[in-house]
């Protein structure tokens, strides 16, 4: 292990450290406070208001995101809206071009799920995945889901009330809040009636291709009112898929006014008020929970290991390579204070980076070429897609140089955790202990 | 990283093999390797040698499913017996999944069995090998022995399933051998947990320190395991379903298991574990740390059901979950007040997600 000089610790570390965001801090931190007795105040408080600077400017950013993935869903909720009046296989194929357009931001944004309660405790409704898909509509003879689960094949289009265990449920009328209620449905994590993934599944259809190419192939005339009709109970899929697409519109609506500045009461005001070193720790958590626990291992360890395309994050839609790709992108972001805007704009501003960079100019400029390296990994992901060969074939056990392709990419994300701590460290944030969601690497 | 000589090894043990009395952490990190961790490794590696043999005996009609059941369920419990003991090879090779893969919330185990068997119904070694993690290991093997849609005590069935029960045994066998290797010899991993500095650690406390992460590690899992099937985290509906080891209904004495091995890195075979550490003036802390080790021993043994009909009424759930607070607060002891105490920090990986 890299020892930090105490040496290297810069003023701004020691002004971080006497802010002191809670209880954690160890002992490294506590020495770093020593020679803070002798410094001048005039520039802990530069410092801090440096720090308070770049903590502002995240919340900037994850306003930015969330904007985004506001205005592409609600593309995505007009593109659905035309599929409905007029379900063919052109306005099929624009509504799936919608949702994989909607994940771009959405996936930036999930560097702020960890760290920030507001969005980890609201992401479930939108994001949860693996899902028993049979919860919701038809699925294949061959289909395998969570064990245990009384929810799994409960079909809830085919069925104006369904039956969980011992209980019934009625779901005649299919809002977003009966929806919503059906998440969790008899505490598996795996019924999951809402957001993005459920979405996917009523445009794909399940993928039954395996580790073989190809996605889901839901005919566009699951959608059509009457004769013609596949799959059955057409009506009650089309609700559906209104409701849950209208569900993830409002969901994000109420996820935007959080960030939004000079409101009294929302999330971000908290953020502000509260020490600086509180957000940093936030920041650099976030961005070391999603590259390590949840990037690195449950979404690419996990299918990897056990070569298992039912832990493929975008599985139905194969676009999975994407959304790895943006949630890398969002760490980036992060560190970097820049996030490019759909319109093509880029927002940018007082950086982690910069703050890093004053303290140890080497351990900033490790991280950023730790950040290129683990974006050129993801980015071959994406490229070997384009070619044909998309994640689910990656991971296929007798795919030796595919798998390879994603152990770089998970070996890159480790590695760039580790710099994120090193960062962290410099800041005065000992013990940052991002959530390896149980994963050893 | 590799750049010390034998010589300068040997010199190095010399060194410090001359300077007694030890330190403390010598001490203490030497007693472990020799008392706790090394048997440890080698009666495991034994296990899953007559695992191997089993697999071959039952298929050749020599040995009844009764048998093969019970050799499994040692190779099994002496695997849960290692889980506080996962450090150097083990953990590093990320090898752990090829040895049991848990949890299985879709229950890859058999989708991926009976795929395979589709695939390759005259299964070799080779074929296992390159095979995924969810069919190389215990879980696999135990679906093999104990699902309900199974019966290998039909010959029809044994044709089918044999080839695969082989390869798993031969598969545990040699990777427990390997890692085994590992342990031993002069450069080997028990050496470099013994004498100091080596190529991994600086000096005696930082081994010390990395067995303490590993069962601080290990007890913040038996919590996971213990809270899943009680629902913990899914709205406190359980799931008997999710638990680890449930086709054999293990998932208990897997957890006694581990938890006795704990104890003995606690303990020490001879009063010479990481308690020993302990000064006269933090005589309290050991003293809790005892009674808490006993609180969840005890718990653990009162429990007279199996996890399935405990889950299954609100006496029985009652129990689970004081035996799961009386795991939190162990664990909590150790991460927060033991790692302390010992000068230790835990950080990264240390699986607190909380």
């Amino acid at each position: 292990m890299p020892r930090t000089s105490l040496a290297a610790a810069s003023l701004l570390a020691v002004a971080i450290s006497l802010a002191g965001c809670d209880d954690k801090k160890e002992s490294a931190s506590s020495q770093a406070v020593a020679p803070a007795a002798t410094a001048p105040a005039a520039t802990a408080q530069a410092d801090e208001a440096a720090a308070k600077a770049v903590v502002r400017h995240y919340a900037d950013l994850a306003l930015a995101v969330f904007g985004d993935a506001l205005s592409s869903a609600k593309a995505l909720q007009q593109a659905v809206d035309a599929l409905l009046a007029k379900p063919d296989a052109d306005t099929l194929q624009a509504a799936r071009a919608a949702w994989i357009a909607a994940r771009v931001p959405y996936m930036q944004s999930e560097v702020f799920r960890f760290g920030n309660p507001v969005v980890d405790e609201w992401e479930g409704q939108l994001n949860a995945w693996p899902l028993d898909e049979g919860l919701i509509d038809y699925v294949a003879t061959d289909y395998q889901h969570a064990l245990g689960n009384p929810g799994a094949s409960a079909n809830i289009v085919a069925n104006s009330e369904i039956q969980v265990g011992e209980e019934k449920v009625d779901v005649a009328s299919i809002t977003g809040e009966t929806l919503a209620s059906l998440n969790e449905l008899a505490g598996s994590e795996a019924n999951v009636a809402t957001g993005y993934h459920a979405i996917e599944f009523l445009l794909w259809g399940q993928d039954l291709n395996g580790t073989a190419p190809g996605a889901g192939q839901r005919p566009a005339s699951d959608y059509v009112v009457g004769e013609g009709c596949s799959g059955g109970h057409c009506e009650r899929r089309r609700a559906y898929l209104k409701a849950a697409t209208d569900l993830l519109v409002s969901d994000l609506e109420q996820m935007v006014g959080q960030w939004q500045p000079q409101v009294a009461d929302n999330y971000r005001a908290s953020l502000e008020r509260k020490p600086a070193a509180n957000g940093l720790r936030k920041m650099l958590f976030g961005m070391g929970s999603l590259s390590l626990g949840e990037l690195a291992g449950e979404r690419m360890k996990v299918p990897l290991e056990a070569n298992s395309t039912e832990d493929e994050q975008d599985c139905f839609s194969d676009n999975t390579h994407n959304a790895h790709f943006y949630n890398g992108k969002g760490i980036r972001n992060v560190y970097l204070g820049e996030y490019r805007k759909l319109d093509g704009s880029l927002l940018s501003g007082p950086s982690l980076s910069s703050l890093v960079a004053r303290a140890d100019a080497q351990a900033d400029a490790s991280l950023k070429a730790d950040l290129d390296a683990s974006e050129a990994r993801l980015q071959a992901l994406v490229d070997s897609a384009a070619k044909g060969q998309h994640f689910d074939q990656l991971i296929a056990a007798d795919n030796a140089a595919g798998q390879q392709l994603v152990r770089e990419a998970i070996a890159a994300l480790v590695k760039q955790t580790g710099s994120i701590e090193q960062a962290a460290a410099r800041l005065g944030i000992g013990d940052l202990s991002p959530d390896s969601a149980d994963h050893s690497f | 990283m590799f750049r010390s000589t034998p010589l300068l090894l040997a010199l190095t043990g010399l060194l410090l093999g001359a300077c007694t009395p030890k330190e403390p952490n010598l001490q203490t990190s030497n007693a472990l390797t020799d008392g706790v961790l090394l048997p440890a490794y080698s009666t495991w590696t034994e296990a899953d040698r007559q695992l191997a043999a089993s697999a071959l005996s039952f298929c050749a009609g020599n040995e009844d499913l009764q048998q093969a059941r019970q050799i499994f369920l040692t190779a099994q419990a002496r695997w849960a017996a290692l889980q506080p003991l996962l450090l150097g090879p083990l953990a590093e090779g990320n090898l752990t999944w090829q040895v049991q893969f848990w949890p299985d919330k879709k229950n890859l185990v058999a989708r991926q069995v009976e795929s395979l068997l589709q695939q390759k119904p005259e299964l070799t070694q080779a074929d296992l090998d390159q095979a995924s993690v969810v069919v190389k290991g215990l879980s696999a093997y135990e679906y093999l022995l104990f699902d309900k849609s199974l019966d290998l005590a039909d010959a029809a069935q044994r044709q089918r399933y044999c080839p695969l029960l082989i390869a798993i045994g031969k598969h545990q066998q040699t990777l427990s051998a390997e890692i085994l290797q590992q342990w031993q010899g002069e450069a080997g991993m028990a050496a470099q947990l013994k004498k100091f500095p080596n190529s991994r650690y600086a000096e005696a406390k930082e081994a010390v320190a990395e067995i303490l992460r590993a069962e601080v590690s290990a007890l913040d899992g038996l919590k996971k395991k213990l809270g899943t099937p009680l629902g913990r985290q899914s709205k406190g509906v359980p799931q008997p379903l999710q638990a680890e080891s449930w086709r054999s209904q293990s998932t208990l004495s897997n957890l006694a298991a581990s938890l006795a091995t704990a104890e003995r890195l606690w303990l020490g075979g001879k009063q010479d574990g990481i308690r020993s550490l302990l000064d006269a003036d933090q005589a309290e802390l050991a003293q809790r740390l005892d009674q808490a080790f006993g609180d969840s021993r005890g718990q653990l043994a009162a429990l007279q059901r199996p996890l399935d009909e405990l889950l299954a009424d609100k006496a029985g759930r009652d129990q689970l979950n004081a035996l799961y607070d009386s795991l939190d607060r162990l664990h909590r002891l150790h991460e927060r007040e033991l790692a302390k105490a010992l000068g230790i920090q835990l950080g990264f990986n240390a699986h607190d997600g909380d």
